[in-house]
């Protein structure tokens, strides 16, 4: 072991006396190297040195030049500034020499420019722009005029305001083209009712000034004011009835935003649907007994000029051939056998006419029931969102009032039907209750003579 | 004449300001008083002779205590009855009906007033004042209506119950 630990002593002695020696002959070399570069970095500097001290003197001359330049430059400042003082103190004068110079016609000017301004309002937006464009640019030009119009110009507005007063007196029919509620244009056969409505064969149509483009309304008014727009438009002379809107289309603005009867209808929703079914199969009903009721009580009428001959195909004549088999019967049984009968044929009579009186009952509790539904769907509404915008609550409202009416209109006319079906079943009843024995008993007195 | 005219004006503008309705309350109104001075005609002018006739027919039989008289006695009853009782039931459907078509107005100007929020909102009172009136007459005109026939009717019931009992009591059994 200390054989192995004095051999590696030995290899590292060896080793650091060797590189000892290489590194003593570098740093000779290097410190030569050193020496050698001072004396050149000097000679560099000395150069710099010379290089910077004769830019220094380009500089100063740079200096100058542009402090001369800044003295031209405020020089110039000094003489403009004067001179646009003096231009000020002209153009005041010159202003002054333009007013005493136009003296009242400057007043004119103005009322000239508001008076084009005001004509290109009511022009652009009359319905006689739809038959004579692009006649308002003129005007428009000479409402954003700045300076004194013309004599031309004048008679332009004279013109303008004159076509337009003599336009708004005529009913022309013209082709122009409309653009439909779908976007597609079609040319369409146009009748302009003065400056107050255009008219066309399938109702009324309004001028759009921003787009310059005649359009149908979103929604034709009410069938009735409608049919005589289209109705006009399709004659060619006469006199014809028509509706005029005199506040050239705000109240056919208003109208489009009315709703209609079947809109209203609608709003009613599943309850207002349910009413209508129970109104239907009420007058289904109704019709049913009235039509076998009358034919019932025609042929009981029948049967009574006819006593002798009992007919099967009605309750009287069924009555009577009980009496026909149950001749020979004494009175007392003679009454049971018919009681029998006439319960027998009552509730063919009768049948119906209660389901009706019940439809008429439960018709306006539906409309009760759509109320109440309506007013929680208000209330939720206004749970949500407040009571700040009426509109909103609007809808549900007339959910709730639109099936009270509807309950209330299903249930009159049930009302009235089922008392006219109850009063011709009581009849029939009468007939067969109180009156059949009446007439039998005729019959047998006739017999027994 | 004159006054006529007046008249039919003030008709027209309480219709107007009353809505639509007002012809259905008119036209139930129309119905009950024509049925009611048919009964009323009825019952003072043909009747009596009807009435008459039966009597005079019952006093000329022989036989009125038999099962088969007591039958004839009821059936010629129940003629009369039927006779006297005819529109009865619908007069008196009319007379409840008024105030139902009174409410109906009601609910049909309440759907006016609400439009007109809808559209313009609660800013302008004036505005929903159409439908408050179409809400209002309608309803007062269906009480007036009903009140009106209310009277008559159970007059006319009463004298139609008298009538019958009358000619029941007419009938004797010899």
């Amino acid at each position: 072991m200390k054989n192995v630990i004095n051999f590696v002593l030995a290899a590292a002695v060896a080793t650091a006396t060797l590189a000892t020696t290489a590194q003593a002959n570098d740093l000779d070399a290097l410190l030569k190297d050193v020496k050698a570069n001072r004396i050149s970095q000097a000679s560099i500097d000395k150069k710099r040195e010379a290089e910077f001290l004769s830019e220094r003197a380009d500089k100063q001359a740079l200096l100058n030049k542009a402090k001369a330049q800044l003295k031209a430059e405020q020089d110039r400042n000094k003489r403009l500034t004067k001179e646009y003082a003096d231009n000020e103190i002209t153009l005041a004068q010159k202003e002054q020499e333009l007013d005493n110079a136009k003296g009242t016609l400057g007043e004119m000017f103005g009322v000239s420019r508001s008076a084009a301004a005001d004509a290109y309002g009511m022009i652009s937006a009359s319905i006689v722009s739809a038959q004579y464009p692009n006649r308002g640019e003129e005007l428009n030009r000479m409402a954003n005029a700045t300076e004194i119009p013309a004599l031309e110009d004048l008679e332009e507005l004279w013109i303008a305001l004159q076509t337009e007063m003599t336009e708004s007196g005529k009913v022309e029919a013209f082709d122009v083209e409309v653009v439909n509620l779908d976007g597609v244009k079609s040319t369409e056969n146009v009748t302009r009712i003065g400056n107050f409505n255009l008219v066309y064969n399938q109702g009324y149509l309004t001028y759009n000034d921003e787009l310059g483009q005649v359009q149908p309304l979103a929604k034709q008014p009410a069938g009735y004011i409608s049919g005589t727009a289209s109705g006009f438009s399709g004659e060619s002379s006469g006199y014809h009835a028509l509706y005029v809107d005199p506040s050239r289309g705000a109240i056919l603005a208003l109208e489009t935003r009315k709703r209609t009867i079947m809109e209203f209808y609608h709003q009613g929703k599943e309850v207002g649907y349910l009413i209508t079914v129970l109104l239907v199969i009420g007058l289904l009903i109704f019709l049913e007994r009235m039509l076998v009721l009358s034919s019932m009580s025609a042929k009981i009428k029948a049967q009574t000029k006819d006593l002798s001959n009992p007919n099967e195909n009605n309750p009287l004549g069924r009555l009577l051939a009980v009496y026909q088999e149950n001749k020979s019967a004494d009175a007392e049984t003679l009454e049971l056998k018919l009681d029998e009968a006439i319960l027998r044929e009552t509730p063919k009579v009768e049948r119906g006419i209660n389901l009706i009186k019940m439809f008429a009952a439960i018709a306006p509790l539906m409309g009760l029931l759509g109320t109440v539904i309506g007013m929680i769907l208000t209330f939720q509404t206004i749970t949500l969102y407040g009571t700040g915008d009426p509109k909103l609550m609007a809808g549900n409202i007339s959910l709730a009032l639109v099936t009270t009416a509807l309950g209330l209109i299903a249930a009159l006319p049930l009302i009235l039907v089922h008392s006219i079906v109850a009063g011709k079943a009581k009849s029939v009843l009468h007939k067969l209750d109180e009156q059949s024995a009446g007439l039998i008993a005729a019959i047998a007195e006739k017999e027994s003579k | 004449m004159l006054f006529l005219i007046e008249l039919l004006d003030s008709v027209r503008s309480f219709i107007a300001t009353g809505g639509d309705v007002l012809y259905i309350v008119a036209f139930a109104l129309f119905l009950m008083w024509l049925l009611m001075i048919e009964r009323y005609w009825f019952l003072g002018g043909v009747y009596p002779k009807i009435r008459d006739g039966i009597i005079g027919n019952w006093d000329a039989r022989a036989d009125t205590t038999s099962w088969y008289a007591h039958r004839i006695r009821e059936q010629w009853i129940s003629e009369a009855t039927e006779l006297l009782e005819r529109n009865l039931i619908t007069i008196k459907t009319l007379v409840a009906m008024c105030p139902l078509i009174g409410l109906l107005g009601t609910v049909t100007g309440m759907i006016g007033v609400f439009e007109t929020m809808a559209q313009q909102g609660t800013g302008n009172p004036r505005l929903m004042a159409a439908g408050i009136s179409q809400a209002t007459i309608p309803t007062m005109a269906g009480m007036v209506a009903a009140l009106s026939g209310v009277f008559f009717s159970s007059r006319l019931e009463a004298k139609i119950k008298l009538a019958k009992a009358k000619l029941v009591d007419s009938l004797p059994h010899h």
